[in-house]
């Protein structure tokens, strides 16, 4: 029990928002604070505010002052837990952010759905020095009309050393260890994610929109929903540091944390599986987007972006050369941050098509329901 | 009609018209009333009906084509009918939720309202108690459940429980919802029922015992036909927002337990079709007309004969 770490000194979800921080900020009498979170308010501010609504957890505490002292913008924030509540508000007609971090194929899509801004790179000198040119002119946004690429990571599995002695490396064994240890493995909430890694198992890729190879995806997935503890991008791997889950299906820079709290690792399965991008966008309705730009390029000064990367544990966007001697100078050796070539290549970005996204959507209510 | 029955119904018309002879407010008072009824009910349940009519373009994302066809209906509708029945199985369990919660807080409701209505000296400060978690968001409320029902919750350490509540882990299973929804929504349940029997004259009890029924018997044929529209108007403050009820499968019950509230928001944020989300909404909405007609007739007769 000792070991555990308890639900009163949970480790922080980067990108998922954090159950037990609403919990803890109202046992703390800040129920407020947490309210406002969830509000994400759409009121405007004037002049001087980036209104930035990102991921929860997704931006070293530190980068906000220096910002506010280099710049002299103040930040406010809002956050959201999911691609899909971004589209939802942006779609439903929220405006008056300035900044915004979706996933690549939430990128694409809200290209598509005409709810972006596009960029004015001559406000953006850093960005085009420091920038991997890899980063740039990226599938999801060609032309790099809209998007800088704030971070990668990759989608794979952790699990405790301590709590089972196997060492899985595919996601063969991940399936037949989460039916051994029953009610042991947690899973982002998140479809994508879920239904594209079982795809790589059973040797498909990760964007079929075959009905047929979906809809033996669909059986993998029935089969194994009894012995699943939950579904949450929050705090499923808080779940695991608690040791009330032993294995979790979600996101690289997790896992590091996740292991850099208790005896853990984070594994990119042997059979393939995701590799995302997150992306800064500016949505329709902005009011301050010279802020937003004066951010973009202000995390790309390499100290800065070294902040970020020791923060989130994941990938930086920038030329390696530039990270030394930053704050992530010792995780550029990181196989987990920074995975290496022959890793990268098994993994794909999610592509998604229509149909399959609509497919994709019957399985995860049917493996919901279940 | 027997001359007494004709008696009564005058009585009752003639009570009507002295009721309408009071004091006359100009028409034009229950403007705001009927405003916020168009603006926020009508209209949006009419944007709502229009998009159940449409559906998603093909080789898009999100597009909505208003194309004036029932194909969500009856895509509902066969698998009601049919053999995958995926929503029928959401709805019942969501039916479900619906009924045990509404009997939940009623048993848990009605000797607390009993209890401060008849008994209690401090009926203020123990409504005021009833209604204080109220204050505090519905989330947060939910979020606390996480700690209070954790084994390691300080107070189960120092009981030395913490081994006892492991062993019957609550958290991420259905148990832990239906301990979130009793806990949510009683204070729903409580008020209408305090009103009921606050306005009761005990006096009736006392004469029914005094004639000879049992304390129980009483109870049964005086109090409870009494409370009758305080345990209805409660339930159904409990029952319609439980149909719809999402937050607290998500946060205690490990987000793996599927009911109407969920699928709903599902097909708005994950799976954006919002044509067959709108559908789904239609569907829980029509089932809730029908119990709310149900309860008219049922109110209606009450009044007449009760």
């Amino acid at each position: 029990m000792s070991d555990e770490v308890t639900i009163w000194e949970q480790p922080v979800s980067r990108r998922g928002f954090v159950a037990g921080t609403a919990a803890l900020l109202a046992a703390a009498g800040f129920g407020r604070l947490g309210e406002e979170a969830f509000a994400a308010g759409q009121r405007l501010d004037a002049d001087g505010t980036l209104f930035y609504y990102n991921w929860a957890q997704y931006v070293n505490p530190k980068t906000y002052p220096a910002f506010t002292k280099a710049t002299g913008i103040k930040v406010k924030k809002a956050f959201y837990d999911s691609n899909e509540t971004l589209f939802a508000k942006l779609k439903g007609g929220a405006r008056g952010y300035d900044l915004i971090v979706p996933t690549g194929y939430m990128t694409k899509i809200l290209i598509a759905e005409k709810l972006l801004e596009p960029l004015d790179w001559s406000k953006l000198p850093t960005v085009k020095k420091n920038v991997d040119p890899k980063f740039l002119k990226t599938s999801d946004d060609p032309k790099n009309t809209y998007s800088v690429v704030k971070d990668w990571g990759t989608t794979g599995f952790m699990y405790r050393t301590d709590k089972i002695k196997e060492r899985p490396t595919t996601w063969k064994e991940f399936v037949a260890l989460t039916k051994k240890y029953s009610g042991k493995t947690t899973m982002v909430d998140s479809s994508p994610e879920v239904v594209g890694s079982i795809a790589t198992m059973l040797g498909y890729s990760y964007n079929t929109d075959s009905e047929k190879e979906l809809d033996a995806v669909k059986k993998v997935l029935l089969d194994l929903k009894p012995h699943i503890l939950a579904l949450h991008s929050s705090n499923y791997d808080t779940l695991i540091a608690r040791g009330k889950a032993y294995m979790g299906l979600g996101w690289s820079g997790d896992g590091l944390l996740l292991a850099g709290k208790v005896p853990a690792t984070y594994v990119v399965a042997k059979e393939g599986g995701e590799i995302w991008i997150d992306y800064y966008n500016i949505p329709v309705g902005a009011k301050n987007p010279d802020a937003a730009h004066a951010w973009m390029d202000f995390v790309y000064r390499p100290q800065i972006n070294g902040l970020e990367t020791s923060y989130t544990y994941y990938g930086s966007p920038l030329k390696r050369s530039l990270l030394k001697g930053t704050a992530a100078g010792k995780l550029l050796t990181d196989k987990v941050v920074f995975p290496p070539a022959a890793v990268v290549k098994r993994l794909e970005t999610n592509k998604v098509t229509p149909k399959g996204s609509r497919l994709r959507e019957r399985i995860w209510t049917e493996f919901k329901a279940a | 009609m027997t001359d007494s029955e004709a008696e009564v119904t005058k009585r009752r018309r003639g009570g009507a018209r002295a009721g309408a002879g009071g004091p006359r407010y100009p028409g034009w008072l229950a403007l705001p009333a009927v405003g916020w009824y168009l603006l926020f009910f009508l209209v949006p349940l009419g944007i709502m009906a229009v998009t159940s009519l449409g559906e998603i373009a093909e080789d898009s994302y999100s597009d909505i084509v208003y194309s004036w066809t029932i194909d969500n209906y009856r895509y509902l509708w066969d698998d009601f009918a049919g053999d995958t029945h995926l929503y029928r199985d959401i709805f019942l369990d969501t039916l479900k939720l619906s009924v045990i919660g509404t009997a939940s807080t009623l048993v848990i409701g009605f000797p607390l309202a009993y209890y401060i209505a008849r008994y209690a000296k401090h009926k203020t400060l123990l409504l005021f108690l009833v209604i204080v978690p109220f204050w505090t968001s519905f989330l947060i409320r939910a979020y606390a459940w996480l700690i209070l029902l954790d084994p390691e919750f300080p107070l189960f350490r120092a009981l030395g429980l913490s081994g006892f509540v492991e062993s019957h882990e609550l958290l991420n299973t259905p148990k832990a919802i239906y301990i979130g929804v009793a806990y949510n929504y009683l204070p729903l349940m409580v008020l209408p029922l305090y009103a009921a029997l606050e306005r009761m004259d005990w006096s009736l009890v006392e004469a029914a015992q005094d004639l000879g029924d049992s304390p129980l018997r009483a109870f049964r044929r005086v109090t409870l036909p009494l409370a009758l529209p305080g345990v209805l108007a409660g339930s159904l403050l409990v029952f319609i927002p439980l149909t719809g009820e999402y937050i607290i499968p998500v946060i205690l019950g490990g987000n793996k337990t599927f009911y109407a509230g969920n699928l709903i928001a599902q097909q708005f944020l994950e799976s954006r079709d919002w044509p067959l989300g709108s559908a789904l909404a239609m569907v829980v909405i029509g089932a809730l007309t029908i119990v709310l007609l149900v309860y008219a007739r049922v109110l209606g007769r009450q009044e007449r004969y009760g």
